[in-house]
């Protein structure tokens, strides 16, 4: 049986997903080729993807079909493609969404093994970060801190030395 | 907020690199970021073992076996509370920035500069840096502090790749030709010895040995 893990899927070739609330998607078949943890899911009718929604399977697989002519990266350029802080606009539009939908893409990418959006939505997080101080970060990203202020002054007093690098 | 696995905070703050300020931020927002942070900020600090603040907590590394060496150049050590971590075992490589460092540091604490006191205070951290560093693949010595002691050291460590001797005299190589072909034989892991101008063939010295 073919499972569409070929790759001569051709260009009108379609399999179906369906998310874990139940929505089906019918998709080019050369996306799931590409992320093969896709085609676990392909065509079952009772199959569907533990852990992703419909709304959020929906946005990465968007995601998927734009980008479905980018060459593929060995594993060997994971470390430059990662250092790489630039971001294409139709990526940076892409995911100018709110931060939940953000952290949801996040999971999903790295639940689905599709690492380019993965490093994309990290990247994307790393921005959101950057010159920002503790409080802000913390203010930004909703986070308590649950440090003492003894705790907090002894990692500043043994980490000052980063602080101005 | 929803929180993220691991894995995913480890790509986040590796995109941060090289902005240690920015990581530093980041290991002050929380206990769990501050876990995951720490290891990548102290990954590779050698361009910054010049900085005397780094070279003191470097200093609270050392255990008593250690500190012993200096003993005789009576040096008051810095003497805080236990480090939150050991930030050591994360350093994946020292270089002779190191030696900067130590006698910024020295300057500092006003000691009377002498080549005695900044070998033996290097000698003893390149031993801490042996024991505690699991992750310390690149090592640059010169040719003083090449001691038997850090020799044995040498000899039991499983994960230096890349050891660069530098102001390395011809006596000094003939000397200790012996001790770095028993290096390399003891310490598979070794790859490249650099002898500032003279790279050695690993296979060379094997021969060497046998």
């Amino acid at each position: 049986m073919d499972n569409g893990t070929s790759n001569s899927a051709s260009e009108n070739e379609t399999i179906t997903l369906k998310s874990c609330d139940g929505i089906e998607f019918h998709i080019d078949a050369r996306i799931a080729n590409r992320y093969t943890l896709l085609n676990n899911w392909n065509g079952g009718e009772s199959a569907c993807i533990p852990n992703v929604n419909g709304k959020v399977l929906e946005k990465v697989l968007e995601w998927c079909e734009h980008h479905i002519n980018d060459p593929q990266l060995n594993c060997g350029d994971d470390d430059s493609r990662r250092r790489n802080t630039i971001i294409e606009e139709w990526d940076e539009n892409f995911l100018s969404c709110d931060q939940d939908m953000l952290f949801e893409i996040i999971l999903a990418a790295n639940y689905l093994e599709i690492k380019p959006l993965l490093d994309l939505g990290c990247k994307t997080v790393a921005n959101m970060m950057k010159s920002k101080s503790p409080e802000e970060i913390r203010s930004a990203f909703n986070i308590d801190n649950d440090y003492t202020p003894e705790e907090e002054e002894q990692f500043r007093k043994e980490n000052e030395w980063a602080e101005d690098y | 907020m929803i929180t993220l696995p691991e894995e995913c905070y480890y790509i986040i703050f590796n995109n941060l690199r090289p902005r240690l300020k920015n990581l530093f931020s980041c290991a002050l927002v929380n206990r769990y970021w501050c876990r995951i942070v720490i290891p990548i900020l102290w990954n590779d600090p050698k361009d910054y073992l010049k900085d005397i603040r780094l070279i003191e907590i470097l200093l609270l590394s050392l255990n008593s076996n250690e500190q012993i060496l200096l003993i005789p150049f009576k040096i008051s050590l810095p003497n805080y509370q236990k480090p939150l971590f050991e930030y050591t075992s994360y350093i994946t490589n020292v270089n002779d920035l190191l030696d900067l460092g130590i006698i910024k540091w020295l300057r500092y604490k006003k000691y009377h500069l002498g080549r005695e006191l900044a070998n033996a205070m290097k000698s003893s951290l390149v031993v801490m840096f042996l024991r505690t560093s699991k992750n310390l693949s690149c090592l640059t010595l010169n040719e003083i502090i090449c001691n038997q002691i850090i020799f044995e050291k040498l000899y039991e460590n499983s994960n230096v790749t890349s050891l660069d001797l530098y102001n390395v005299s011809d006596d000094f190589k003939s000397k200790t030709i012996n001790a770095l072909a028993k290096l390399l034989y003891e310490n598979p892991t070794l790859t490249s010895v650099d002898l500032f101008d003279n790279k050695i063939d690993i296979e060379d010295m094997k021969e060497v040995k046998h």
